[in-house]
């Protein structure tokens, strides 16, 4: 059930966030009445995630499969020393959870199947995909565009880092970007710093579309390069053939 | 005309070979373009086919499917090869 106000007490607590430049009054009560899905909540994700709930965000859906291991520790900020071996999800909702008592975090301990994929899309407003292969990259999308919602995709590799914002069928979506499968690559390098920018970038994005603050990044590509030092914003073109969006298109691939 | 040339995404350090910017012929299109830039890459593993392909910010395609194009005077040629780390 949407809220139609907010407490004094939540007033006091996003009182640097509510104001020119930033969310509208009104945008905070928006994103108190959004429902974001993340998956999944590791090196990127997890910022992300972390970013949604700080910004309160009124529910946030996790969803990040197997245990916390040692490889991990470089990046994934919801985790500890004291997750080793256990399982990821429940801990990250846990840690989200102390991070905002305003905010509700469900927790799914493994990654969406396309069915799941569906279901969830239907009952949230936004979509922050932050897997590690394009094989759930591309799921999420198919997802995110048969269930009408904007969807963000996080991703990144060693130093670097790109953001994709897809408004579905208006602007290109990952399909229309990656035609073709690129290839996979399981033990992907990774510096922490890369992944908690990019992140939080997302989370960013994500809290600008809920409250419908500032522009949206809908139909562009972001590449940070913190390796060469440099960054590149490309404006995306629908692929007019596309079997996911395309014009006609019933069975999103 | 010369031509900024951007290489990012994944591999991008084996894409240190090829110069940051490129001296090309008046008209030269994207396609003589990504060739003198293949050319740097023969010692290496290249790039892959579906590296995305912008010119000055507007959005080609694919290194293996691209729409032609035209390069002008100081163009951003920029080449991302499809980043998924999580």
């Amino acid at each position: 059930m949407n809220s139609s106000e907010l407490s004094p007490e939540e007033l006091t607590r996003y009182a640097r966030q509510i104001g020119p430049g930033v969310f509208s009054a009104e945008g905070q009560l928006r994103l108190k009445n959004s429902t974001a899905l993340v998956t999944r909540v590791g090196g990127m994700g997890g910022p992300a995630a972390l970013a949604l709930v700080m910004a309160g965000v009124g529910r946030v859906i996790i969803a990040h499969g197997g245990q916390m291991i040692s490889p991990d520790l470089n990046r994934q900020v919801l985790g500890s020393e004291a997750v080793l071996g256990r399982p990821r999800a429940a801990h990250f909702a846990d840690y989200l959870r102390s991070m905002n008592r305003f905010v509700t975090v469900e927790a799914i301990d493994h990654e969406p199947d396309e069915d799941e994929a569906l279901e969830l899309a239907g009952r949230v407003d936004i979509v922050l995909s932050c897997p590690p292969g394009f094989e759930e990259r591309l799921r999420l999308n198919r997802a995110a565009v048969r269930g009408g919602v904007p969807l963000i995709d996080a991703a990144q590799w060693g130093m670097t880092g790109t953001l994709i914002g897809v408004d579905p069928g208006r602007t290109a979506c990952l399909r229309c970007v990656y035609p073709e499968d690129p290839p996979f690559e399981e033990f992907f390098p990774v510096v922490g710093g890369i992944s908690a920018a990019i992140g939080a970038l997302a989370g960013l994005e994500a809290t600008k579309i809920l409250s419908q603050a500032g522009r949206p990044m809908f139909g562009r590509l972001w590449m940070i390069d913190s390796y060469g030092a440099c960054t590149s914003m490309v404006e995306l073109a629908r692929d007019p053939d596309c079997p996911c969006c395309g014009p006609g298109t019933r069975r999103a691939t | 005309m010369e031509v900024r040339v951007v290489v990012s995404g994944r591999n991008y350090d084996t894409a240190e070979a090829i110069p940051r910017h490129l001296t090309l012929p008046e008209g030269c299109s994207v396609d003589e373009a990504l060739q003198a830039v293949a050319e740097f890459c023969r010692q290496g593993p290249g790039l892959p086919e579906s590296c995305l392909v912008a010119v000055s910010g507007t959005h080609l395609g694919t290194l293996r499917r691209h729409k032609p194009h035209v390069l002008s005077d100081g163009d951003e040629l920029v080449l991302i090869a499809p980043v998924a780390g999580g």
